[in-house]
C-alpha cells in the first residue's frame, strides 16, 4: 500500500516536472515562429508603404506646388507614373535630422537642411508637412512607425587642387562603382562687385571623365582670392548626380534665404546676423538674386527674377531686415545669391525643387530605439536625378523578441 | 513502480515528439525574414536607367560598345555592393514559334548566389510609336471616376497571400487609362469623404466604380457611420453602403469569396477579432450581404441572416463573351476558376436586380458565380447603383476584376499602331544577393 503511494507521488512529480519542462519547451519554438511571423508582417507592411508613398502623389495631386495641407500623402510626381517622385513635396517633408531654425522677424520655425557652410532649404513648419500628419493621412498612426530617407545614387565630389589658376577635381562615383566616363556639364559662377554690388559672370561647359570617374575643370580666369560657385551634373548610361562647391569669404555676414511660399515661389533673404540674434547695428549686406534653370539635357540656363530691392538692412532704425525674391516657375532649378559686405563676398545656393542640388531627405520617427526594424528600397528619380529612396518601419503594437 | 514506469515512458514520448517537431520546425534563414524585395528593385532600377530612354537605346545598339558599357557602368554605380546582376535583352519577333530571342548580355558575377529574383521591361525603338487610346468610361453619361479602396487602416480577409496595397496598385495599373480620375483611397477617413459625396481631389462621386481591395472584409469609418451602422454586428453599416450605392449609382466591386462578410478598422476594433484571430475586424456574417441589397433596393432595413450563396467548389469556365474581352484588353486570367461562394439567383426578382453581365458558366441553375448585378426600380428606366459579385475562391485573381469591369462597360481601343516586328524588345533584369546567409 506504501509503495503504490509512494510509486504515486513519485509518477505525479515527475510527470508535472517533465510536461513543465516541455511546456516551456515547445513554448520557446511557438514564440520563435510567431515572432518571425510578425517580423514577416512588419516586412510586407514596409514594402507596401513604401510603393504606397511612391506611387502615389497625394491629395491634392499637386499639393507640393502649393501652400495647402494635404489631405492625402504621396509624394509620386503628378505629371509622371512609376517612381517619378515631385521635387516640391519632398521639399515640403519636416527633416528629421536638421536643426530648426527660429526667425524672429517672421516669428516662425523653419525645417532645416543645410548642405555644406552656404547651401540652405528652410521651409516653414507651416507648410512643412510633419511625421504624425503624414501617419495619420496613411492610417498607420499607432500601429507603425516608418522612417523615409532619399539619398542621391551618384556623389559628386568637387575638390579644389590649385588655388591660382583656378583647377577644380570633380569626381562622380555611385552606390558601388564609380561613374567611369561619365558626362560631366558644369555651370561656373564667378562673384564681382561693381560699385558697391556684387555682380557675377556665368560659364557653361560639358567635359567627359575618365575611367576612375574622375576630371579636371581649368578656370583661368579666378585669381586666390575670388569668390565663386561651381555645379556639376555627371550622367553615364541614364544616372544622373549633382555636386556643388563654393569659395566664399565673408565668414559673418552673409545671406540666408527662407521659403515663405511655394504657390507664389516667394523667398525671404535674411541677414545672417538677424537670423543668429547678433546685437545690431551691423553692416548691410548687398546682394545680387538670381536663378539657373535645369534643362531636360541637364545643363543650366540663366532666367532673370524680380528683385525689388538688392541691399539688406539690419538693426538702422525701422527697415526691414530681410527682403524677398520671387521665382517665377515651378521648373526645378536653383537660386543663386551672391553677396558683398565690408568689401567681403561670398555665395549662396538654394535648390528649388529637391533635385536640383541633390538634398538629401530624412523623414519620420527615430528607428534607433525599436525593438525590430524592417527596411525596403526602391531606386527613384527626382526631377531627372537618381535616387534611392529607403524606408525603415516599426511596429508600435509592442511584442518582444525573445530568445 | 508501474506508474514511474509509465511516466518515464511518456516522458520518452514526449521527448520524441520535441525533436521530431524542433526538426521538422526548421527556422528560416535570416535575409527571409526582412528580405530586399530583389523584383521591385530591379524593376525601378529599369525604370530609372529608362528615365531618360537611355535603355531603350542602349537595347538597340548593342553592337555600339561605348552605350553599352556606359549601361554597364551605370549598372554597377546604381546598385549596393552586395547585390550583383545579370541583364539580358531579347528581340521580340512573333514571326516564328520562338517568341524572345537573345540579343545581348551583361553580368557582373559567374552565378546570382542562393537568392535572386527578376524583372522585365519592354522597351521600344525610338523609330516607331505605338499608340493606344482608350476610350475613358462615363465620357458620355458622367462619371468616369474610379475609387480603389486602399485603406491603410483597414484589413483584409480572403485575399490571402496579396495585401490589399499590391491589389490596388495592379488594379490601378489595369483600369486607370480608362477612367477619367483614378482615386486611391488611402484611408477609412477619406472613404467617410467621398461617402458623404464629398470629392478627395475634384473628381466627380455620381455613377463611380468602387473597388473594394479588402476581399471578404469592407472598411468602415470610424464616427457616424460606425455609430448608425452599429446594429446587428454592423449588418445595418452595409445596409447603408447599399443607400449610397444606389445613391450616387455606384457600381460596387467585390474581388473575391462573400461580399460584406466582416468589417474592418484595426483602430476601432482594435481589441476585437474576426473570430479568426485577426483583431480590427468584426465578422458581419452572411447579413452583410442581405443588408447591402435591402438598402440597395431601398426596402426598410431588417435583419436577415439568412444564406443566398452556395459553399459548393465547384470549378467553372468564362463564358465565351468574356474570352472575347481578354482578347480585346489583353487581360488573361485563367478560363477556368473555382466557384465557392455563388449568390443565388432569387436576389435578381428579390432586389429589382438585372444581370448586367454574367461572366461564368453555371454548375447549377440556381446559382450565379460571377456577375454584374444591375439594379433598376420596376418600371424605371434608370439603372440605381450596380453590384459586381466574384463568388470564387481565395486567393483572388484581380485581373478578373478589372475584366470583369471593363467587359460591363466595354470601353473601346483605338489603335494606331497594331504590329511592328523587330520595334520592341525585352530587357530582363535579374538580381542577386552575396554575402551573409
Amino acid at each position: 500500500m506504501v509503495s503504490s503511494t509512494v510509486d504515486h507521488m513519485v509518477a505525479i512529480t515527475v510527470f508535472l516536472a517533465a510536461t513543465l519542462l516541455f511546456i516551456g519547451l515547445f513554448n520557446q519554438t511557438i514564440q520563435t515562429a510567431v515572432i518571425y511571423q510578425r517580423h514577416r508582417a512588419t516586412a510586407t507592411k514596409a514594402s507596401d508603404l513604401l510603393d504606397n508613398m511612391l506611387l502615389s502623389p497625394g491629395i491634392p495631386v499637386n499639393w507640393g506646388q502649393t501652400d495647402v495641407s494635404p489631405t492625402g500623402f504621396g509624394l509620386q510626381d503628378p505629371e509622371f507614373t512609376q517612381y517619378k517622385m515631385s521635387p516640391y513635396s519632398l521639399m515640403r517633408l519636416r527633416s528629421s535630422v536638421g536643426e530648426p531654425v527660429y526667425y524672429n522677424a517672421t516669428g516662425q520655425w523653419y525645417s532645416n537642411v543645410t548642405m555644406g557652410d552656404r547651401n540652405f532649404m528652410l521651409v516653414p513648419y507651416n507648410l512643412a508637412l510633419d511625421y504624425s500628419t503624414a501617419t495619420r493621412l496613411m492610417g498607420i498612426n499607432n500601429t507603425y512607425g516608418f522612417q523615409l530617407t532619399l539619398t542621391p545614387i551618384v556623389t559628386v565630389s568637387i575638390q579644389e587642387t590649385s588655388a591660382s589658376p583656378l583647377t577644380l577635381k570633380v569626381t562622380a562615383t555611385g552606390v558601388g562603382f564609380p561613374l567611369s566616363y561619365a558626362t560631366i556639364s558644369y555651370c561656373f559662377l564667378k562673384v564681382g562687385v561693381q560699385g558697391g554690388s556684387p555682380n557675377y559672370e556665368i560659364s557653361f561647359n560639358t567635359i567627359t571623365a575618365d575611367d576612375t570617374g574622375s576630371a579636371n575643370i581649368n578656370i583661368g580666369s579666378v585669381a586666390a582670392g575670388d569668390v565663386y560657385a561651381l555645379i556639376v551634373y555627371a550622367r553615364q548610361g541614364g544616372l544622373v548626380g549633382v555636386g556643388y562647391h563654393e569659395r566664399v569669404d565673408a565668414s559673418k555676414r552673409y545671406v540666408i534665404p527662407f521659403i515663405d511660399s511655394f504657390e507664389d515661389g516667394l523667398v525671404f533673404l535674411a541677414h545672417s546676423y538677424d537670423v543668429h540674434y547678433d546685437k545690431p547695428p551691423e553692416s548691410a549686406v548687398f546682394y545680387n538674386a538670381t536663378f539657373v534653370l535645369l534643362t531636360e539635357d541637364f545643363t543650366l540656363r540663366e532666367m532673370p527674377i524680380t528683385q525689388e530691392k538688392t541691399q539688406i538692412v539690419y538693426g538702422h532704425g525701422s527697415d526691414k531686415t530681410y527682403e524677398n525674391v520671387t521665382i517665377p516657375t515651378h521648373n526645378p532649378g536653383i537660386l543663386v545669391v551672391t553677396y558683398t559686405s565690408n568689401n567681403q563676398d561670398g555665395v549662396v545656393l538654394m535648390p528649388w525643387g529637391l533635385s536640383s542640388l541633390a538634398f538629401p531627405v530624412v523623414f519620420g520617427g527615430d528607428p534607433s530605439q525599436q525593438e525590430w526594424v524592417a527596411t525596403d528600397m526602391r531606386q527613384v528619380t527626382v526631377g531627372g536625378i537618381a535616387y534611392q529612396a529607403k524606408i525603415a518601419v516599426w511596429s508600435l503594437e509592442g511584442y518582444q523578441v525573445v530568445g | 513502480m508501474m506508474r514511474t514506469i509509465e511516466v518515464l515512458i511518456v516522458i520518452i514520448i514526449i521527448t520524441g515528439a520535441f525533436i521530431a517537431a524542433s526538426f521538422f520546425a526548421v527556422l528560416p534563414w535570416p535575409r527571409q525574414v526582412s528580405p530586399v524585395n530583389l523584383r521591385r528593385l530591379a524593376f525601378t532600377t529599369l525604370q530609372m536607367l529608362d528615365s531618360n530612354y537611355e535603355l531603350s537605346r542602349a537595347a538597340f545598339e548593342t553592337d555600339n560598345y561605348t552605350i553599352w558599357g556606359g549601361l554597364q557602368v551605370a549598372l554597377s554605380a546604381s546598385l549596393p555592393p552586395n547585390v550583383i546582376y545579370n541583364l539580358t535583352v531579347y528581340e521580340v519577333t512573333g514571326e516564328t514559334t520562338q517568341l524572345y530571342t537573345f540579343i545581348a548580355s551583361i553580368s557582373n558575377a559567374e552565378s546570382l548566389g542562393a537568392t535572386s529574383d527578376a524583372s522585365t521591361y519592354m522597351v521600344a525603338s525610338s523609330n516607331v510609336t505605338f499608340n493606344v487610346i482608350p476610350e475613358k468610361i462615363g465620357e458620355h453619361d458622367g462619371g468616369g471616376t474610379l475609387y480603389i479602396l486602399n485603406c491603410s487602416d483597414a484589413k483584409g480577409w480572403w485575399i490571402t497571400g496579396y495585401t490589399s496595397h499590391s491589389l490596388a496598385q495592379d488594379l490601378y495599373n489595369l483600369l486607370s487609362p480608362y477612367f477619367h480620375e483614378t482615386v486611391m483611397v488611402q484611408s477609412t477617413s477619406q472613404f467617410e469623404q467621398i461617402l458623404n459625396n464629398n470629392t478627395l481631389q475634384g473628381e466627380t462621386v455620381q455613377n463611380a466604380v468602387v473597388i473594394n481591395t479588402c476581399g471578404e472584409t469592407v472598411p468602415i469609418p470610424a464616427g457616424d457611420y460606425a455609430t448608425q451602422g452599429s446594429a446587428n454586428n454592423y449588418a445595418k453599416y452595409c445596409y447603408i453602403l447599399g443607400q449610397r450605392v444606389r445613391q450616387y449609382n455606384w457600381t460596387w466591386a467585390s474581388i473575391v469569396g462573400y461580399p460584406f462578410y466582416y468589417v474592418s478598422n484595426a483602430a476601432l476594433f482594435a481589441g476585437q477579432q474576426n473570430t479568426y484571430g485577426i483583431y480590427g475586424m468584426l465578422c458581419v456574417g452572411q447579413a452583410g450581404i442581405n443588408a447591402f441589397l435591402q438598402g440597395l433596393d431601398g426596402q426598410q432595413y431588417s435583419y436577415n441572416s439568412g444564406g443566398i450563396t452556395s459553399s459548393s467548389q465547384t470549378p467553372v469556365n468564362l463564358l465565351p463573351n468574356i474570352l472575347y474581352y481578354c482578347n480585346y484588353y489583353g487581360i488573361y486570367p485563367s478560363p477556368s476558376q473555382t466557384s465557392t461562394r455563388a449568390l443565388r439567383t432569387t436576389i435578381l426578382n428579390g432586389y429589382n436586380l438585372t444581370l448586367g453581365l454574367d461572366m461564368f458558366s453555371r454548375f447549377d441553375s440556381n446559382y450565379i458565380p460571377g456577375a454584374v448585378y444591375r439594379h433598376k426600380f420596376s418600371g424605371a428606366t434608370d439603372v440605381t447603383g450596380s453590384l459586381l459579385a466574384l463568388g470564387l475562391t481565395r486567393s483572388p485573381d484581380i485581373r478578373l476584376t478589372a475584366l470583369g469591369i471593363l467587359s460591363y462597360y466595354s470601353p473601346r481601343l483605338y489603335h494606331s499602331e497594331y504590329t511592328a516586328n523587330g520595334t520592341s524588345r525585352l530587357v530582363v533584369l535579374q538580381l542577386g544577393l552575396v554575402g551573409g546567409v
